[in-house]
């Protein structure tokens, strides 16, 4: 023992207790910084790859013309390490300005203090929410507050390989049922590929098809089916499985990140509708959207998700953050040079604006068209539910619905034990 | 084990050729010998070769396949090779140029070199050539620190960090290699130090050099195998670190290339596998390079380190 | 070399460190006490940088974690103290015993096999041939690109359906898995495939120590009419133990550690980070999914405190028994 271990201890444990001191402060926020001539620097920050950025960086180029005193800096990852980022600087009290968010993060960041209510900007005119269609300038309030602004609609669809329907004889037609699509799944199987890619994982689809019962999936502040219900999914998907109509699970995992349906593992699958743009440049064949199969012959139990811009909460520059919104949401130029890529645009000024026809593309501009007629039709069948703003915990409640959903199709769990496992792993989430 | 005693089949010891002062006539069988035992070494050693370089090459192959056919392909090379991969990588990435990708790399890996050759010498020195009070305890807690998981300090640190305002640069990923915190190489540095015989460091001392004398005249230059061994590492290392800049960098343009690499692929967005693998095969020459011109060194600075307990 | 060396001076310039205690021993003379009160302030100050990044990026966060895992901690809100709640639930938690049982797996088996992987090419290579250079630097490449994230794209090529592996592995043993990266079971060993494959880091130390090896003992057992086999077990690998020891030790250690290759290949996009039913679900990675995913850092915490107590004990377990086995020279400790 060296003979001056004590000293050594007392300052090490002095100098621990110091930084955890630090620790227990919470941070000032430094996300924008002024400077002397009035010039403002706020931080972006959003989830994509290469092609978004490309697209997000022009449209930055024209609000800076716009608003020459306001500078943007963007940071951005894929999806998951954007979280991973978000959850790290937001907790260090360093959250970028405004962000890219989506529905299931609304509650769970605002229960943490993170998120701007845009309310007092909205008032002060810096942010017009007139002009949206189909209500959704609403999509962002919680509780009355308004956490974050559509910049993009998507609904979910079952996107097909179109070829390999019509060689089966099948055509979805709105208002079909889920007896239709069982027998459809068959008829592809027949054809010597499974029909769907695995779709009792879909927790965005378990969703409509609750709803459709008069459930959902979610509540404000809880789940909002019991065991009894998700025993009778789990059992038809598992079903599914065994019989080969849903794709074989291994298989799915083993093309991950690329979609079952492009790597030609199965047909169709359920999914957003603006994903068919990455199938159909990430697979051969040609691709289309089918309406939700329904209980009744016309509830789709769908609603519109989104992309949203939200502001965070200690951003020193909330006006600016206000106007950075309004322009991405409302300007014409900007919906010309997004196209769908986060979804189709929620202004009507930013929808005209963008014509699919136009694309050079022509596989992307027949793509587009499709899209924006899918949700065209929605609108006006009137299927559309509002959706609720999802509790608190919701982002791990999917990750455990989509893990243990694959777990039961692989076999690693019977339908009852899958059941249980869930609503211990999401309850606790919830509770929180 | 099959392999093991392969190659002692034909260790330097047995092999004839190995002796220079071997008779003229001997040579002439010993060299036929040697051909044939030559040849066999080298069919041994490809054999072993392209199986451990088969993920290479097939990366190889897949840089050069369209887009669509990367993933769930079977076959090694493209029927139809295409360098649209490589090509498309001058536009840069998400309107970064890639040489910005390159250069903040290069940059953080030699400034990670630098600084784990500076404090860790250092330290290491301490540990090998000083007797101060408290040695033991301090060599035990580095040692210590070899064990503790990355992630646990994750969080904290960087609260640490960003409380000093040092969000968005560089001196988080750098601070870290300046202050030793890299217990492997001080240990390795430790090991070969100790190694290095005492009656230097005596001879010194009677010539009157203190401490600071015997560590950069004598004991350094004498650490050259451990020091490029320790260099090759961090800047593997640096290079490949994808968690820190990802938590520290905001700025795009600060971005390294382990950041670049994963922009390709987002699943909301069309993944584009063939641009990502190209690079990452870019990517993998300045590794390669420094590691070609440091390798005699590498060995010699593992075998007289790690070895002697 | 001297251009990216720090300059001599740097070491002088912090503050003066603490005066050691006086030794206890009583009264020595006093040249002996000078010397030794030198030694001591020579010693913190060469130590200092190594000192201060101990305290500041260590032992701090090191402290706040072990707080930490005795808390109720979401990163936002401040930690709740709930004692032991998080070491019962962990225990408690069927997740976290798979991830124990798939890292002890792929600790037992791989780490061996790599080893095997990387003493088997060392003894090829330790010989003086042309092209020596060569194999060993295409040997060590693995190592170089292992943590890449394009190899996540690599190894499912080469592991999924109907690839060289499935092929392989359905001609000669009849098996037909269908896939590694998708399978539950097999998930595991293509990451197992993956730390063996880049074996080149332990290769270079079996070589170093392979170098070390005094010719005349081979010669003398030749003599003695010893064959290969005799040769490498009562030579090389006695004369080698130190070094197998050493890539023993780093190797567990690392392979208990084991993340990012987890994380990249098990891992698709959304859904289980850890790979499909949880087969390659190691410990850090469930870790990470509970800090970073699930926001729960008590619980993270308390998990890395309890990998690092079982890293310690099998640690000094390998210490413990390096005096059965690990020879080392005379004059050396």
């Amino acid at each position: 023992m060296p003979m001056n271990g004590e000293v050594d201890r007392r300052g090490l444990l002095k100098l621990a207790g110091g930084s955890l001191a630090a620790l227990g402060l919470t941070a000032a926020g430094c996300g924008g910084s002024g400077s002397g001539d009035g010039t403002v620097t706020i931080r972006y920050a959003w989830w994509g790859s290469d092609d978004r950025a490309k697209r997000i960086n022009r449209t930055i180029e024209l609000f800076e013309e716009k608003y020459p005193k306001i500078k943007v800096k963007t940071d951005f990852q894929p999806y998951l390490d954007f979280w991973k980022k978000f959850n790290t600087q937001a907790s260090g009290g360093n959250p970028p300005d405004v962000f890219q968010n989506a529905i299931g993060f609304l509650r769970k960041y605002d229960q943490r203090n993170v998120l701007l209510d845009l309310n007092a900007q909205a008032k002060a005119g810096n942010l017009r929410l007139d002009g949206f269609r189909a209500g959704l300038e609403k999509f962002g309030e919680v509780d009355g507050k308004l956490l974050g602004v559509p910049v993009g609609s998507n609904s979910m669809a079952l996107v097909i390989d179109k070829p390999v329907f019509e060689k089966a004889g099948v055509t979805p037609k709105t208002g079909w049922t889920w007896d239709d699509f069982h027998t459809a799944m068959e008829k592809i199987r027949k054809q010597g590929r499974s029909g769907d890619s695995g779709l009792y994982g879909v927790m965005y689809l378990y969703d409509p098809y609750l709803r459709q019962r008069g459930k959902a999936f979610f509540t404000k502040d809880g789940l909002g089916f019991d065991e009894a219900d998700l025993k009778e999914w789990w059992t038809k998907g598992y079903a599914g499985v065994k019989s080969g109509i849903y794709a074989d699970p291994k298989k799915v995992a083993q093309i991950k990140p690329k979609s079952a349906v492009a790597a030609e593992i199965a047909a169709s699958e359920f999914t957003w509708d603006n994903f068919t743009v990455r199938y159909t440049a990430e697979g051969k064949s040609e691709y289309g959207l089918a309406p939700l199969p329904t209980t009744d012959g016309k509830k789709t139990g769908q609603y519109l998700g989104s992309l949203m811009l939200s502001g965070s909460k200690r951003t020193q520059h909330p006006k600016e953050v206000a106007q950075f919104i309004d322009f991405m949401v409302h300007d014409p130029e900007v919906a010309k040079i997004m196209g769908y890529d986060r979804g189709v645009p929620t202004t009507t000024a930013q929808y005209e604006a963008y014509k699919p026809a136009e694309e050079k593309d022509k596989v992307i501009a027949s793509v587009n068209k499709e899209i924006a007629a899918y949700e065209e039709q929605l609108v006006d069948a009137g299927v559309l539910e509002t959706i609720t703003p999802h509790p608190a915990g919701a982002d791990v409640c999917e990750a455990a619905f989509l893990r243990i959903a694959e777990e039961l199709a692989l076999g690693e769990r019977s339908v009852d034990e899958a059941v249980k496992q869930f609503f211990t792993e999401c309850k606790t989430a919830l509770g929180s | 084990m099959s392999s093991a005693s392969r190659g002692l089949s034909a260790d330097p010891a047995a092999d004839p050729a190995a002796d220079p002062a071997a008779a003229p006539a001997a040579g002439r069988v010993a060299r036929r010998r040697r051909g044939a035992g030559s040849l066999a070494w080298h069919i041994g050693s490809l054999a072993v070769l392209g199986v451990v370089l088969y993920p290479v090459i097939w990366a190889i192959g897949g840089s050069f396949k369209p887009n669509e056919s990367i993933v769930g392909s079977l076959d090694l090379f493209p029927t139809d090779p295409i360098v649209a991969n490589y090509s498309g990588l001058a536009d840069g990435i998400a309107d970064i140029s890639i040489s910005t990708f390159f250069s903040n790399s290069l940059f953080l890996a030699l400034g990670s070199v630098a600084g784990v050759l500076f404090s860790c010498s250092l330290a290491a020195y301490a540990f090998a050539r000083i007797k101060f009070a408290g040695r033991n305890l301090l060599f035990a807690l580095m040692i210590g620190t070899l064990l503790l998981p990355y992630h646990v300090l994750l969080i904290p640190q960087y609260v640490l960090f960003q409380k000093m305002g040092l969000i968005n640069t560089y001196t988080p990923l750098l601070l870290g290699k300046y202050l030793a915190v890299d217990a492997f190489f001080v240990f390795l540095m430790v090991q070969f130090m100790r190694n290095l015989p005492k009656e230097l460091d005596e001879a010194a001392r009677l010539d009157g050099c203190g401490h600071l004398r015997i560590y950069w005249s004598i004991v350094l230059p004498l650490c050259r195998p451990a020091l490029i061994t320790s260099a090759i590492f961090t800047f593997i290392n640096s290079w490949n670190d994808f968690m820190g800049p990802l938590i520290y960098l905001n700025d795009p343009s600060k971005y390294t290339v382990s950041l670049g690499l994963k922009m390709f692929v987002d699943q909301e967005g069309v993944a584009n596998y063939g641009g990502m693998i190209a690079m990452s095969l870019i990517a993998l020459l300045p590794v390669l390079a420094f590691f070609l011109a440091f390798q005699r060194y590498l060995i010699d600075g593992m075998a007289t380190s790690g070895l002697k307990g | 070399m001297g251009g990216t060396m720090a300059s001599p001076q740097a070491p002088v310039v912090p503050a003066a460190p603490e005066k050691p205690k006086p030794p206890r021993r009583t009264r020595l003379p006093e040249a002996v006490r000078r010397r030794r009160r030198g030694e001591n302030i020579a010693g913190f100050l060469f130590m200092s940088p190594w000192l201060a990044g101990f305290l500041i990026l260590t032992a701090g966060p090191m402290a706040a974690s072990l707080y930490f895992a005795f808390t109720d901690y979401n990163l936002f809100d401040a930690p709740k103290w709930i004692g032991l709640d998080n070491f019962t639930e962990m225990f408690g938690d069927p997740r976290w015993r798979k991830s124990v049982e798939v890292t002890l797996w792929y600790v037992v088996v791989g780490t061996p096999l790599k080893l095997a992987a990387a003493l088997g090419v060392a003894l090829l290579l330790n010989q003086k041939r042309r092209g020596q250079a060569f194999y060993r630097a295409a040997f060590y490449a693995p190592s170089l690109i292992g943590a890449s994230v394009s190899i996540a794209v690599v190894w499912k090529a080469i592991f999924s359906d109907d690839a060289i592996v499935d092929r392989t592995q359905r001609a000669i043993f009849g098996m037909d898995v269908g896939g590694w990266t998708g399978d539950p079971q097999w998930i595991i060993y293509s990451l197992i495939a993956l730390t063996v494959w880049q074996f080149g880091a332990p290769m270079v130390i079996f070589l170093a120590g392979l170098k070390q090896v005094p010719r005349e003992l081979y010669e003398a057992a030749e003599v003695d009419g010893a064959g290969t086999w005799r040769r490498f077990w009562n030579i090389t690998l006695p004369m080698i133990s130190p070094v197998l020891f050493f890539n023993v030790l780093l190797e567990t250690i690392h392979s208990f550690q084991i993340f990012a290759s987890a994380y990249i290949v098990g891992g698709g996009a959304g859904g289980n980070a850890c790979g499909p039913a949880d087969g390659s679900l190691v410990y850090t990675c469930y870790l990470y999914v509970q800090g970073f995913e699930n926001s729960r850092m008590g619980l993270a915490s308390a998990m890395a405190w309890m990998l690092l107590l079982a890293v310690a004990l099998v640690t000094a377990v390998l210490f413990w028994s390096q005096k059965r086995w690990v020879h080392y020279e005379e004059g050396s400790r």
